[in-house]
């Protein structure tokens, strides 16, 4: 019997999934976009004509049959180089955002919850940290840990964490008011069960819309620091690394800076777009009626 | 300046305080953020004994960290950031001369970024979902996801190498050159102002569409005020606050964002300082640098407050 | 009395309960308040809004702690246990609460709400929870087939069974219903006061009754607290305030019930408080109520009035307790029959 009701649920939240995509067209071709961008970077190495790394003699060549989108300046396939640097650019993403909440999420929620002394401790940690300038900030923590893709993408999440630590730590406050954590606490829960249970899943919505946005802007700084040579480092692909040696070139080869940038540029679009459009739907002066 | 500006002018550089001693912590933390031994790695793999060692004298590695912090601190407080450790040139200096090269092209930007976002955003709140201002958000939203050097690039492409209407790469001074100083800053400066044009226009569109929806607004519609007057004298007055707010959220940002677009146009500004220094280990420029960008921004802030206190009377009681 | 006497449920002894509101200022919600109950009664709290008496009942169910004063539980003081014993402690010590609809995680599907308690307490095996929760849902009057629904799917007064049933899946001792049922349509009222007239046979319960509405409260208390600005003015048998009140507060709030009868029947002895409620922040010299009172005299203002007993089990404070004519229920409402309580 509870697999029946289940399973109406789960087509409930399959319906409602419908409806929302139905009425938002651009959060529907975003998340096509991005769900389209997820497989081709899973298959990228079946896909993809050659290997991202493999040189040729065939330098800088304008697209062709062979080379859709041409060769670089050591002769490699610009195409498969594009198709490789997806998996790179998405991995940076959801690591910087991933590390971003790790850091952030639990110190927004306890300060949010505890008050007092340690709340205003970690609101002034929180203002000064986000008076740095971020990439600024992402720099010199990559400097730190040393260069490379996997240390500037934790740089950059450290530099997001204020930021979602601010938000949760408002929201707990909210929720932490309300009648049903007072319930909670008059059966005796623990502190972590009515963290866990009932403030976080009543405060995370907001968060989940400002961590869909964040993968834009995680995608943009992959992009920036990866272009200064601080983020993935040669042989491998990235797209804003495909873009600062189409740099180097532009004089003899301008086409080379198109298809990355555009890639980058797409990939945030869809991000950003699908914020909004989250925004929009858990928008609690919007009424809810499903 | 009456009694009560002094006094608010006091108590906000006195809110300032701990937020600087945070961040000097924050900037001094940086060195405890390097695996391992810090003057190893900053000395490289091929480094002798006694160059690591003299490394860590020089940064005071051998102290407790305390120790490192209070004379890293009391270093700054007299303006003496250290040395670099590639050309032994004093941080200060080398980040004071780059700075203006930096700023320029922040400030052009910012200038852009209002000029263009401001009537923009009206624009666009007037027309709430017509033809120009659907134009006007999705140019905005495209103008948030794209990168900004690549736009760097785009634009040397066609404007420097094509139409050879301005430089490719460089800065001047803008004291001795003021004109050469301009004419290389204005590519950076458009490409670092699109991210900017595109939040002001939209921070400024959302605030100015609740203004105008507002029951107040609605009653001067009602007395028959004509749209452009109550625009003028009801709406612009309300957002101002706002516009200030997003003023200095962009300048943060366009701070920061200038790095890559130093990069593009080869400015030797704070940003390729930074990375330059990041990528050869050159801690104590590294700190420098950022410690500078930070006093900026902290700077700016105060000064945002004390207009947003000037604005609104109602904040400065607080 | 013969033998020790029996520890009350819930002893509060000179409890003070106080919030600063800024620049140092500090509003005492309750403010040196005493009262004992006992076993299977039902105490009735009744109070104006500001009067404390939901800060009372919060910290009787340890959700404030006494800034003065003490808290017992049978004995117990709650805040001398352990932080784990207390949470096995306050089981026993349940509230329902005005709004049932901010009472209920609207993330949580009713059974898992009702099963809450249970699950937190993980004494009994899941299989026995869930026959439970299943069995106080039929007990309160829900159908099961709203086992799997969600809050908002609701009506309110579904929601209240939901959290009474919620409440009674850890078998407590004592209720506090904080003004159950004043959120629901008064059809509805009845219904819940009815269930938990029941409930408090089969189940044994103690009740603390709060509330702002005195036809409630009168129809099911023993015993009723009166009280206004953070302190309790008259405590006594439902009867005797309700006859015999000795303070003016109780007279003027028991002119002030609505009564459901034509205007030309309505009494015109209706005593009609002067002026607002003072802030509780700085409330006045001496006796509290002495700014609405209409009995005011200069002593009112320079002594706090004593708490004395003016007939068995009778307390009041009040200067004056006992000489002046006050109107009892049956004069202010004289076409009503009060003696309509439930056995």
């Amino acid at each position: 019997m509870s697999a029946t009701v289940q399973q109406a649920s789960r087509r409930k939240r399959r319906s409602r999934l419908r409806t929302w995509l139905a009425g938002d067209r651009r959060a529907a071709i975003s998340l096509s976009f991005l769900l389209l961008l997820g497989s081709l970077s899973l298959l990228a190495g079946v896909i993809a004509p050659y290997s991202p790394v493999a040189q040729s003699m065939d330098i800088l060549a304008p697209p062709s049959a062979a080379h859709w989108l041409g060769t670089d300046d050591l002769g490699r396939d610009v195409f498969s180089r594009l198709l490789h640097g997806g998996p790179m650019t998405l991995y940076a993403s959801f690591l910087a955002v991933s590390v971003g909440l790790a850091i952030g999420l639990p110190i927004g929620v306890l300060a949010g919850y505890l008050g007092g002394w340690v709340d205003t401790g970690v609101g002034r940690i929180i203002d000064t940290m986000l008076s740095f300038p971020s990439i600024v900030l992402a720099i010199a923590v990559t400097g730190a840990l040393g260069i490379g893709l996997t240390n500037s993408m934790i740089a950059v999440g450290i530099v997001f964490s204020p930021g979602i630590a601010r938000l949760i730590r408002v929201q707990t406050m909210i929720v932490k008011g309300d009648l049903f954590v007072d319930a909670a606490r008059t059966f005796g829960s623990s502190t972590w069960r009515v963290i866990f249970r009932h403030i976080l899943p009543n405060a995370i919505q907001p968060v989940i819309v400002q961590v869909t946005l964040l993968l834009a802007t995680a995608l943009l700084a992959e992009a920036s620091l990866s272009f200064l040579g601080l983020g993935v480092q040669p042989p491998q692909p990235s797209w804003g690394q495909m873009l600062a040696r189409a740099y180097t070139y532009m004089e003899i080869a301008p086409e080379q800076m198109y298809a990355p940038g555009l890639a980058i540029l797409f990939t945030a679009l869809a991000f950003n777009a699908l914020g909004e459009s989250l925004r929009a739907l858990l928008d609690p002066t919007r009424s809810r009626n499903d | 300046m009456s009694m009560r500006t002094l006094l608010l002018v006091g108590s906000r550089l006195v809110q300032v305080v701990p937020v600087l001693v945070l961040a000097t912590l924050a900037i001094f933390g940086l060195l405890q953020l390097v695996p391992g031994d810090p003057a190893a790695v900053i000395a490289g793999e091929t480094a002798t004994a006694e160059r690591i060692a003299q490394i860590r004298q020089m940064l005071g590695l051998d102290l407790p960290v305390w120790q490192q912090y209070l004379h890293w601190l009391s270093g700054a407080v007299r303006g003496d950031l250290s040395t670099s450790l590639i050309t032994g040139v004093p941080v200060l200096e080398e980040v004071l001369r780059r700075l203006p090269n930096t700023l320029l092209i922040v400030f052009m930007a910012l200038a852009l970024s209002v000029a263009i976002g401001v009537p923009l955003g009206i624009l666009a709140a007037t027309n709430v979902d017509g033809r120009i201002d659907r134009l006007v958000t999705s140019t905005a939203s495209l103008g948030v996801a794209v990168p900004n050097f690549w736009m760097g690039m785009i634009l040397v492409g066609f404007f420097a190498l094509g139409l050879g209407w301005f430089p490719t790469t460089g800065a001047a001074s803008l004291t001795q050159e003021p004109l050469r100083a301009l004419h290389h800053a204005t590519l950076p400066a458009c490409a670092l102002a699109l991210s900017g044009i595109a939040e002001i226009t939209r921070q400024l569109r959302s605030a100015l569409i609740d203004v105008l929806s507002s029951q107040y607004v609605r009653t001067l519609h009602a007395k028959g005020l004509p749209q452009s007057k109550i625009l003028w004298r009801h709406g612009l007055k309300n957002v101002s606050l706002t516009l200030l707010t997003v003023v200095g959220l962009v300048f943060n940002r366009t701070l920061g964002a200038t790095v890559a677009i130093e990069a593009v146009f080869a400015i030797p500004g704070t940003g390729s300082l930074v990375v330059a220094s990041a990528t050869n280990k050159d801690f104590p420029v590294v700190q420098g640098v950022v410690f500078v960008l930070v006093l900026i921004v902290i700077a700016c802030n105060l000064l945002i407050d004390l207009l947003y206190a000037a604005l609104d009377p109602r904040m400065s009681r607080r | 009395m013969t033998g020790p006497a029996p520890q009350p449920m819930i002893a509060a002894e000179e409890v003070g309960i106080h919030f600063p509101v800024g620049r140092g200022r500090v509003l005492k919600a309750v403010d040196g308040v005493s009262l004992a109950v006992m076993k299977g009664e039902t105490f009735g709290v009744i109070g104006e809004s500001g009067s404390g008496k939901t800060t009372l009942g919060r910290a009787m169910v340890c959700l404030e702690k006494p800034s003065a004063g003490r808290i017992r539980h049978a004995g117990t003081d709650p805040y001398a246990l352990s932080s784990r014993e207390l949470r096995r402690h306050r089981r026993q010590y349940q509230i329902v609460f005005q709004d049932p609809n901010a009472a209920l995680n609207p993330r949580m599907s009713i059974i898992d709400s009702i099963r809450e308690p249970m699950d937190v307490a993980a004494e009994l095996p899941r299989a026995e929870r869930e026959e439970r929760a299943r069995a106080l849902m039929e007990r309160v009057g829900l159908s099961p087939d709203f086992a799997r629904r969600y809050p908002h799917e609701l009506s309110g007064g579904q929601k209240q069974r939901v959290c009474i049933a919620r409440v009674l899946t850890l078998r407590p001792s004592v209720i506090v219903c904080d003004e159950a049922v004043s959120a629901l349509d008064v059809s509805i009222q009845a219904d819940i006061l009815n269930l938990l007239a029941e409930l408090q046979q089969e189940f044994g319960l103690t009740y603390v009754f709060i509330t702002h509405n005195l036809g409630v409260v009168a129809h099911v208390s023993d015993r009723i607290a009166v009280m206004y600005l953070g302190r309790i003015v008259e405590l006594g048998r439902t009867e005797d305030v309700i006859e015999r009140p000795v303070h003016p507060y109780t007279e003027a709030l028991l002119s002030a019930e609505p009564v459901a009868l034509p205007a030309d029947l309505r009494p015109n002895k209706r005593i009609v408080l002067e002026g607002e409620l003072p802030s509780p922040v700085s409330p006045p010299s001496g006796c509290r109520f002495r700014t609405r009172c209409r009995f005011v005299q200069p002593l009112c203002a320079e002594q706090e009035p004593p708490w004395r007993e003016s007939g068995a089990g009778h307390w009041s404070a009040c200067h004056f307790a006992g000489e002046l004519h006050l109107m009892s229920n049956a004069e202010l409402h004289p076409h009503r029959n009060v003696a309509e309580r439930q056995p």
